[in-house]
């Protein structure tokens, strides 16, 4: 037991010295010190060679955190006490914080890659004037479906209340989305708060609960490719994801309209990098690295000037093609206030309907 | 001095509970009587809303739902439990540890990743189907998971062993000579459990359930992966109020009111225990 107990201790001593000799070693060679850039963003949203060769070239050593949803990274952004250079929050949440004085301004100068991207995505409704974040990676949200089990193509959002899928629709677990969804099939914005469209859209909602079979916004492509599910909402990302495992998923964005969402960079108020980080962004958006980049990551790439240097497949992939189609046909989540109340006790007695 | 040097051991451990658990404490009860803006952030302005919003019928029905779930988790880990205890209990004394080892087992590895095992075996095209249709006991894929029955199978499941130890423990220490003396007297092994191993071995039964009960009420990962986000049970009503909903005040008093629900069950659990120990001596004396 001793023993047991002296090389725990041992081996806990040596790694915090181990840790201790990481830090120190920058600070040791003061002359070619290298800066850190810390960057807080999603699991696996980066070619890891790419950042390797934005460290090579910028001296600087990049500091990867993950979070898993956008309220984590409010809470750490709020806390302070954690120092990002750069974080990616979602178009909503770029809303939110710019309300809440939690982002810096952008230096346009330090970015001249912006202009590559795709106009479309220049001046989104969460950002109009795109003076605090920049479109990383974006999406639509569609209808996926299971070709064998689903004989006609959906056309409409209508098309999910079907009797004959009952215990085979997949909604992802996402009040906005769903409601918007809803919302947007009766005609209205996705970002509605006026409480006679908000009721008219639940109540539908309501008649569709008794075919769902699931809500799963994380393994929502392992159902569609197990083929539990047959028809559902699903991001276009997550379609071309999925569509590579099983070729009977199809994918269309329904008639009515959809909601658009995106991932950004942002630079939090207070860094010490500003720089640097945004160096980084501009970096991220040279046509080379970003075709290398969106090749390993798999979304539709937002950079106009990449396409030149993207593989065949990536520019014929049917998925991303079908999300590029459309994106003017989608409408931004933006923050809703006080009636966010409103969404989650809707959605709370949308769950309790057996 | 060796007493007074013994009293700062416990030193390290009131600092960690301070830290770790009086003052988190002490934060959400706090939270929970604050509002909160459009934003997320917390205003600590005294007020009982968030405790009367918990009146609503929507979320009085939720905790009602909670409660009959994890009432049918418990008996059903009771039912399924106390022969199991009772078995390991009765093996050979060297079959015993390696019994309570397998029960233990399944703790070794990460619970959400069983969870998901269960939804590899259970789903459409998953291993159970696979095998009956194979065997042609069916002819479609039976729809297991994603009901509610799916989402009893995961509680009982990952809750069994919290009520086995308990029953077995208490099945161990019986006094054999008890049941010894039953059969001289002429009691038949069934007659000679229920009146003396089941009512002796009761304070194990009632352990077994009160943790099974409260760690069930909690639960919000069994909903959400096996029952496919379907039904919400408080774990998952306070979840979403800390994350999608940016309500901590009301995710906060909701906590509150689930530990209150928990502490009024512990303490009944002593209450009850007391009598039945006072009861128990009395018919000592009375033999």
């Amino acid at each position: 037991m001793k023993k047991i107990v002296s090389l725990a201790l041992s081996l806990l001593l040596g790694s915090t010295l181990l840790l201790a000799g990481c830090g120190g070693s920058s600070g040791g060679k003061a002359n070619t010190q290298p800066q850190t850039l810390n960057l807080f963003s999603w699991a696996d949203n980066f070619d890891p060679e790419v950042l390797a060769e934005f460290e090579k070239k910028y001296n600087c050593k990049i500091n990867y955190d993950v979070f898993a949803n956008n309220e984590e990274l409010l809470a750490k952004i709020q806390a302070g006490g954690a120092r990002y250079d750069i974080i990616q929050p979602s178009d909503y949440m770029v809303g939110t914080m710019i309300k809440l004085d939690l982002l810096e301004k952008l230096n346009k100068k330090n970015i001249p890659n912006l202009t590559n991207l795709n106009t479309s995505l220049q001046a989104p409704a969460y950002d109009p004037t795109g003076d605090y974040s920049s479109i990383y990676t974006w999406g639509v949200t569609g209808i996926a479906y299971n070709k064998k089990y689903v004989k006609v193509a959906p056309t409409s959002w209508e098309d999910l209340w079907n009797e004959e899928y009952k215990g085979r629709v997949i909604l992802l677990n996402d009040n906005r989305e769903i409601i918007g969804m809803a919302l947007k099939k009766d005609g209205f914005s996705n970002n509605a708060t006026d409480p006679r469209q908000l009721a008219k859209a639940v109540d539908d909602l309501k008649e569709l609960a008794p075919l769902v079979m699931a809500y799963d916004t994380d393994t929502i492509k392992q159902k569609f490719i197990a083929e539990e599910a047959w028809i559902g909402t699903m991001w276009s990302g997550d379609a071309s994801f999925a569509y590579k495992d099983n070729k009977n998923i199809g994918f269309v964005v329904p008639k009515e309209g959809t909601t658009i969402w995106a991932d950004t960079f942002a630079i939090p108020r207070g860094t010490k990098n500003k720089e640097l980080a945004e160096k980084f962004i501009n970096f991220m958006y040279e046509p080379k690295v970003s075709a290398k980049n969106y090749e390993y990551i798999g979304y539709n790439d937002p950079n106009e000037k990449a396409k030149q240097y993207h593989s065949e497949a990536f520019n014929n992939d049917p998925m991303l093609k079908i999300g590029a189609a459309h994106i003017d046909k989608g409408e931004w989540l933006i923050d809703i206030g006080e009636a966010i109340t409103a969404y989650d006790k809707a959605w709370t007695e949308l769950k309790t309907i057996k | 001095m060796k007493q007074k040097s013994g009293k700062y051991l416990v030193f390290p451990t009131i600092i960690w509970l301070s830290f770790f658990f009086i003052i988190p404490l002490l934060i959400v009860i706090a939270v929970s009587f604050a509002s909160r803006t459009p934003y997320g952030q917390v205003i600590f302005n005294f007020q009982l809303g968030n405790y009367a919003r918990f009146l609503e019928p929507l979320y009085l029905r939720i905790f009602i739902d909670t409660i009959f779930v994890a009432v049918v988790t418990t008996v059903l880990t009771f039912v399924m439990g106390y022969p199991l205890a009772y078995t390991i209990a009765k093996l050979p004394k060297k079959w015993q540890q390696p019994g309570l080892i397998l029960v233990m087992a399944p703790f070794w590895i990460n619970f959400l990743i069983r969870s998901y095992a269960w939804v590899i075996i259970l789903r459409t095209q998953g291993v159970l189907n696979t095998i009956l249709l194979k065997l042609g006991l069916i002819q479609q894929p039976l729809a297991l998971l994603y009901n509610d029955a799916a989402v009893l199978l995961g509680m009982v499941y990952a809750l069994l062993p919290f009520m086995v130890l308990p029953i077995y423990v208490a099945i161990e220490q019986l006094d054999t000579r008890l049941l010894e003396a039953a059969s001289d007297l002429g009691a038949k092994p069934f007659t000679a459990f229920r009146k003396i191993t089941l009512p002796l071995t009761m304070p194990g039964v009632a352990a077994g359930s009160i943790l099974v009960f409260i760690s069930s009420l909690g639960m919000f990962v069994v909903p959400d992966v096996m029952g496919g986000a379907k039904s919400a049970l408080v774990g998952n009503l306070i979840q979403n109020q800390f994350l999608s909903a940016r309500d901590w005040p009301f995710g906060s008093a909701l906590s509150i009111i689930l530990a209150i629900l928990s502490l009024v069950l512990i303490i009944l659990y002593y209450k009850v225990l007391q009598a039945k120990e006072g009861g128990a001596s009395d018919a000592q004396k009375l033999a």
